[in-house]
């Protein structure tokens, strides 16, 4: 009991038993307009109107060409989070698609180089090589922290993080060495791909095929999740590893099968990079995507058809970056700022989702 | 004389349950007051609601004569309001002293550790119990985390003290032990609720006793003028059999063969000492035995679930020890936990998630690849209805059901030949008719009784001398890791049993 003579404020913090769809809603919905709020704060200060920014992003999803763009980039965020899905409703803490879309494109790059270099491989299977190599050495990626974590416990999010270097790393490495395109003037530039090894080749517009490729995967993600073995294995496996154990679960093939197609899906993300949007594969050729797919991801609650308008909007979010740089020369941090503040306030979302704070004050009996 | 607690008139709405409907309740100063009732009939509910847990919809709340609101336990502590919940919230990787002080803000910025560490000691002391605040709460045997329990509430000053099914997590001795504290609390004044199935255990211990059915009080009674038979009618609105007439069947060949069995318990101790035992088919064996001689590590070795450090467990000639879980299942061993909600029951899944945990991958709900969520939907109905899992939705979660109606999807789970339609060879049953209420236990006693009709052999672990001798063909008494005597239920000497329990050398009678 309080002895003092002025009035306590108190301060409570209780789970909450129920929430509703709706305030779910509300919520995240709230943080991003918090988010750009605070964000617009920032523009102030250093000197721009906020109006003028938010019209500048505004206007990407209102003009048909840019709108177009940030479905491109939409696309590789997209897959990149759908894997993500996966990994993380077994509770697998991937940080890794980053990695994993490194050795997508590594593995797209090393299919075209074996058809242009020894012309190995006939023309009309080049594409689809490239995206069954992709898929293999993204989740052999991503299955190596999943291994480690399911036989001896170790922690996925260094693994995974660190790999992202080495991913990228190697990408570098081959780039500035022996796959420098011979005719590039000494750019780190691999050759340009051949026609029939784009994604262009299905619909004359990498959009379009990179958007029905997204929708498709979006659709397997789905069926993985809601009617496969696979999918129950990994949603109690995701609830707790005890209990799994208990029901007999296998938990290594588990977690090692659910990283693959994670890694998998997020190593096709890394070939729509190089062979939709670029052409070629270049270093630093992601500026970012595997981890905006995290934030995609958890905004969309693994929810693999929220991901994609949700992917659609922060590929939007690159696009507006790129205009703001060139038109109003505000530095590149800022793009990844407004993102870093928008996953910030969806993580405070999250916390008053799951718990009511209440502050009455008067002397509670 | 105004009453310690008085509920007026108490409705609490779930999505699709009405779990409290108009529920009066008082308890009065020094009195020890019952409440009893059926499986989801409402009475953690209307205890979490006295515990600020759940807000009532409508109703009144007095303490001590006053109308008040209770918004959380936090006030309900402050208001001497205490509970110790069906399954225990103490922070295992913690110890006593700290899960005793956490959350209390009295202690200040600054903890003085010995002071209050000798404050409890005392404290427990006073009730008869020997605690070491610094021992770990992992450490602790199920009696001695609910010492501690009591002990956080009593710390905190609580004069109103709630105990929801105290006795099914306890072995005998520390039943009587608890009941010794509790009486001597409400001498001190406390008031008790006591939340039971067992209807012993309410003449025993209690002043008067409440009866729910369904959501309602079907009558408030001082205990001494009535009995159980009109007790059991009131809890489920028919008579009772207190016992079943067990035919006994014939036993054929071995449901399972353990020999010299040695494994170790958590703590690295050996807890099996070279278990020998053997099962028959169309058999029931019960294993009694104080709680911690090893029962829980037997179970958990035969499941799977536990390294053997030695010996072997036939089942169809196969030496299953240290097999996979997922393969045991497949042999066709049904497991009901002894603590189902420790690894058995996800709490967030729903009902047919919980239910189709260990079946889903065989046919005919999965074909190897996709599961049949149609056929799983269709059976799961069923097996509602077997199992009288009252429940609004197949697709409620599993925390939300009332603790004896999780126990009862565990046995659906386990008993009803999920896998491949074929009935378990062996049922390993660990206590499972802990926090069943009186209907629901003999239709346990039944059901188990036809599996053995049936070809089953089963395992079954009990506490209860009593329920043991009713529906075993055979008892095996456990001491300290290992079997030291086999009975048959009419040839026993419940003091020689006493005795083998205890540990007292006996020339077993094989
Ligand atoms: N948090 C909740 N959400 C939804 N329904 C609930 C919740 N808690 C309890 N219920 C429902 O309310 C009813 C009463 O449950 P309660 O836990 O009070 O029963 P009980 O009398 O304690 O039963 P038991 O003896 O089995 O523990 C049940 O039908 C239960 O499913
Ligand atoms: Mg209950």
């Amino acid at each position: 009991m309080a002895k003092t003579s002025r009035i306590p404020y108190n301060i409570k913090i209780q789970k909450r038993l129920y929430y509703s769809r709706k305030l779910s809603i509300l919520t995240t919905f709230s943080a991003i307009i918090i988010a750009f709020g605070v964000a617009g704060l920032f523009f102030t200060i250093i000197g721009l109107n906020p109006l003028e920014v938010y019209s500048y992003i505004g206007g990407v999803f209102a003009s048909p060409t840019l709108l177009l763009e940030s479905f491109k980039r939409a696309i590789p965020i997209g897959l990149a989070a759908l894997g993500l899905s996966i990994a993380f409703k077994m509770n697998f803490w991937n940080i890794g698609a980053e990695g994993q879309m490194y050795m997508g494109m590594l593995a797209s790059t090393g299919i075209v180089l074996l058809h242009v270099y020894y012309g190995l491989i006939p023309d009309y299977l080049v594409l689809s090589l490239m995206i069954l190599a992709a898929f293999l050495t993204g989740g052999l990626w991503c299955c190596l922290p999943a291994f480690l974590k399911a036989k001896m416990k170790v922690n996925e999010i260094l693994t995974t993080l660190m790999m992202n270097y080495v991913a990228m790393y190697l990408v570098d490495f081959l780039i500035y060495g022996p796959w420098r395109d011979p005719k590039g003037y000494g750019f780190p530039l691999s050759v340009p791909f051949p026609e029939y090894s784009k994604l262009t080749v299905m619909f004359g517009e990498f959009a379009y095929g990179g958007l029905l490729l997204l929708c498709l995967t979006a659709v397997i993600v789905f069926i993985i999740l809601r009617y496969t073995k696979l999918g129950f294995e990994l949603k109690i496996v995701g609830e707790n590893i005890e209990i799994a154990r208990n029901a007999g679960i296998n938990l290594s093939k588990v977690v090692t099968v659910g990283g693959f197609i994670a890694g998998g899906i997020a190593g096709i993300g890394g070939l729509t990079i190089v062979s939709g949007i670029i052409g070629r594969l270049r270093p630093r050729a992601s500026p970012g995507y595997g981890y905006t797919a995290i934030i995609v991801v958890l905004l969309s609650a693994l929810n693999p058809w929220l991901i994609i308008p949700v992917s659609i909007f922060f590929g939007g979010l690159f696009v507006a970056g790129d205009i703001l740089q060139a038109t109003l020369r505000i530095p590149g941090a800022a793009v990844e700022m407004y993102q870093a503040l928008i996953f910030l306030f969806i993580v405070i979302g999250e916390f008053m989702k799951r718990y009511k704070i209440t502050i009455t004050r008067g002397v509670v009996e | 004389m105004t009453e310690l607690v008085s509920l007026k008139g108490i409705v609490k709405h779930f999505p699709g349950v009405l779990a409290n409907d108009n529920v009066d309740f008082t308890l009065r100063r020094g009195e020890i007051h019952a409440l009893l009732g059926e499986n989801g009939a409402g009475k953690t509910t209307l205890m979490n609601i006295l515990y600020g847990l759940y807000r009532p919809d409508s109703g009144e709340i007095y303490i001590e004569g006053r109308r008040i609101e209770i918004s959380s336990p936090r006030d309900a502590i402050k208001l001497g309001v205490g509970m110790v919940h069906q399954n225990f919230k103490l922070i295992p990787s913690h110890t006593i002293l700290e899960n005793i002080i956490l959350g209390l803000k009295e202690v200040g910025f600054i903890i003085n550790y010995k002071k209050i560490s000798e404050e409890i000691r005392k404290l427990a002391e006073s009730y008869g119990w020997r605690i070491n605040p610094n021992a770990y709460v992992w450490q602790l045997t199920a009696g001695e985390k609910q010492q501690v329990e009591l002990l956080k509430l009593l710390y905190r000053d609580a004069r109103i003290l709630i105990l929801d099914e105290p006795t099914s997590v306890l072995t005998l001795q520390e039943c009587r032990i608890l009941f010794q504290a509790l009486k001597r609390m409400a001498r001190e004044g406390k008031g008790i609720i006591f939340i039971t199935h067992k209807l012993d255990e309410v003449f025993a211990i209690s002043d008067r006793v409440t009866v729910m059915r369904k959501g309602r009080v079907v009558i408030t009674k001082e205990t001494s003028k009535t009995d159980m038979s009109e007790l059991a009618q009131y809890m489920v609105g028919r008579p009772v059999l207190f016992s079943i007439q067990k035919e006994r069947t014939q036993p054929s060949g071995e449901a399972i063969i353990i020999k010299n069995l040695k494994a170790f318990n958590d703590k690295g101790v050996l807890a099996l000492k070279g278990v020998d035992l053997v099962v028959k088919k169309n058999e029931i064996v019960g294993v009694i035995g104080v709680t911690g001689n090893g029962q829980q590590e037997l179970v958990e070795v035969i499941a799977g679930l536990r390294k053997a450090a030695e010996g072997s467990i036939l089942i169809d000639g196969i030496n299953i020890a240290n097999s996979s879980p997922d393969r045991i299942i497949e042999l066709g061993v049904a497991y009901i936990p002894p603590e189902p909600l420790k690894y058995s029951i996800a709490p967030n899944l729903t009902i047919v998630d919980n239910l189709f945990m260990k079946a889903y991958r065989y046919k005919p709900y999965s074909n190897g690849i996709l599961i049949n969520w149609k056929k799983i939907y269709k059976k799961a109905d069923e097996l509602i209805k077997n199992f009288q899992i009252i429940s609004p939705s197949l697709s409620t979660k599993a925390k939300s059901l009332s603790g004896g109606n999780l126990q009862r999807l565990i046995l659906a789970r386990e008993l009803s030949g999920l896998i491949g339609d074929k009935i378990p060879k062996l049922i390993v049953a660990a206590y499972p008719t802990k926090g069943l209420d009186i209907g629901a236990t003999e239709f346990v006693h039944k059901t188990l009784i036809e599996y053995s009709r049936k070809g089953s052999g089963i395992l079954f672990i009990s506490e209860d001398i009593e329920e043991a001798l009713m529906i075993s063909d055979r008892v095996a008494v456990m001491h300290d890791g290992r079997i030291v005597g086999i009975f048959k239920p009419g040839e026993v000497d419940m003091e020689k049993i006493g005795l083998m329990m205890a540990g007292v050398q006996v020339v077993p009678a094989i």
